[in-house]
Parts: structure tokens; C-alpha cells; sequence
């Protein structure tokens, strides 16, 4: 069964059944947590870098960005027993859609902003697929923990 | 794995980075031992039982050039494999190194992950 995260949203699993996926990862990116042992996954679509960027919409979509949709997606997760020193951290998208001076290189802001959240956090990257101009979709299996990713009609595992 | 790991910079904050990287990755138990200069590593060497080194080029007192080269010339130290990360923008220097006993080499700026894969090969292959 599958479990659409859409654009700012996160979703917190420990149903085996499910498979979490989003779509349409642009400059976005598609955050996917697993912890193997308690077969607990979420997934995050972030927007955004930082909530500081704007705290009024931080506060009503705190899931557009990635400091507060990651500490969302932790609580949630960890309330369903995940332990994030065992999960396992892939993430894809980041891309450069348009040109630098429409987008301020959002892509890139957000790739560096989780890579210092998680750092902070204390979590290594398992797997990535960033970068690049071509739209991705990504995948979470929570039973096997296994994430795949599409892009361009390809599909790779990550 | 229970290797001792011996980072050799002289600058704390990248010292640290290492020694959290290799923590989070998991990739030993073992003790990981800290110095500021060449001379100092290979002070550490003669002391305890070291299994990796992690080496900056460019210190002060010795530079890990000439610690790597003392320390793979000694028949006490030579099989111990060495890394050297280094923002030494001379490739053809690290090849050097490479070509006289350097298991490898990692350039700086570095993510935690390439050091990670970087520090897991090494010991993958010379302990197992």
C-alpha cells in the first residue's frame, strides 16, 4: 500500500505493508529515515532550508522546511520506538530547475542545510542522489527498509 | 572492529570532525589517539599500538610527509597503514606519497561520509 507524502508533509511508519513515496522532488528534497531493527521508516518532502527564512510560515507548515520537518519527523518516528542512532539516512533531489537567479540556488541551500541537520544530529548519509536539473520520485519499503529512487523513468536503488 | 586509530592535525576542530565521523560510522571500538604534529605521531607510534593513521601534510615541528616517510622506513611501523587527508592542492605530491607506502589519501574539504568510506576501505583491507 502506498503512502503519498506530498509537498511539505512527513509521514512516520511501523506498518509493514506500507511503502512511502513522494513526487516530484525538484529543488525539494525527499528525506527517508529507517531503523532496521524496530522496521520504523518516515519520510520528509522539504521545501525549504531554514525556518528562519519566514517564522510565520514555519509555524503553520513547519514541514516545508528542513530544521523543523526534520525535528517533526524524529519525534514522530521515535515515538514509534525508532532510534536515530540506528537509522539509516538516504535522501534525493536537490535539483537546479531553473536558472540561480530564480531560485537562489535552493537546490543547493537545502542540500547543505540537511547535511549540517543531520550532522548536528549526529546521523550519516547511507545514500544520495542529488543534484542535477531532472525532477525524482522517492520510494521507502518499510518492511525491507529498502529505498529506490526514479528519475528520468529510471529506476535505481539507493 | 577493535582497531586504534592515531589522527595527526594540528587543528583541533578537524581532529574532531575525524574522530566524530568515525565514531557515528561505527568503524571501530578502539581507542583513537590524537596529536598536533608529525613529531608527536610518531612519538605515539613507539608508545602503543596503533592500527590506522590519518595524517595532515602541512603541520608544524614535522609535517606528515616526512612522519609518513620515518614511519614507513622503520620495520616497526611500516605495516601500519597510513592516510593522508590534506587540502595539498599537488596531486602529483600525494601520488608521491601513494607510490612510497601511502595507503591512500583524502582531500580536504572532506564530508563525513567520504571519510567514513574512505577509513572503512582501509581497514577492510588491511585487517579484514
Amino acid at each position: 500500500m502506498t503512502e503519498v507524502v506530498n509537498i511539505s508533509d512527513a509521514k512516520a511508519t511501523a506498518d509493514p505493508v506500507v511503502t512511502l513515496a513522494t513526487y516530484s522532488l525538484g529543488s525539494c528534497i525527499g528525506l527517508s529515515l529507517y531503523d532496521p531493527v524496530n522496521k520504523v521508516g518516515g519520510m520528509l518532502h522539504f521545501q525549504l532550508p531554514t525556518s528562519t527564512m519566514d517564522a510565520d510560515r514555519a509555524r503553520q507548515v513547519p514541514l516545508m522546511f528542513a530544521d523543523t520537518g526534520m525535528a517533526w519527523l524524529l519525534q514522530e518516528m521515535e515515538a514509534l520506538g525508532a532510534l536515530k542512532r540506528r537509522m539509516q539516512v538516504k535522501l534525493a533531489g536537490a535539483a537546479q530547475m531553473l536558472n540561480d537567479a530564480s531560485t537562489f540556488n535552493i537546490g543547493r541551500r537545502n542540500h547543505a542545510a540537511i547535511r549540517k541537520l543531520l550532522w548536528q544530529h549526529g546521523m550519516l548519509i547511507a545514500a544520495e542522489h542529488v543534484g542535477g536539473s531532472l525532477p525524482r520520485n522517492l520510494y521507502l519499503n518499510v518492511s525491507s527498509g529498502g529505498v529506490t529512487m526514479k528519475i528520468a523513468n529510471e529506476v535505481f536503488t539507493l | 572492529m577493535n582497531c586504534n586509530i592515531l589522527i595527526v592535525d594540528d587543528s583541533a576542530t578537524t581532529r574532531a570532525v575525524i574522530k566524530r565521523t568515525i565514531r557515528l560510522a561505527g568503524l571501530t571500538d578502539g581507542q583513537i589517539y590524537e596529536v598536533d604534529s608529525g613529531r608527536a605521531g610518531l612519538e605515539m607510534l613507539g608508545c602503543v599500538r596503533i592500527d590506522l593513521v590519518l595524517a595532515d601534510l602541512h603541520m608544524p615541528l614535522m609535517n606528515g610527509e616526512e612522519m609518513a616517510r620515518q614511519a614507513l622506513a622503520n620495520p616497526t611501523t611500516s605495516d601500519i597503514p597510513i592516510i593522508v587527508i590534506s587540502a595539498e592542492p599537488n596531486i602529483a605530491r600525494l601520488q608521491q606519497l601513494v607510490d612510497a607506502g601511502v595507503k591512500g589519501f583524502l582531500r580536504k574539504p572532506f564530508t563525513p561520509e567520504q571519510l567514513r568510506d574512505c577509513v572503512g576501505r582501509t581497514l577492510e583491507v588491511c585487517h579484514g
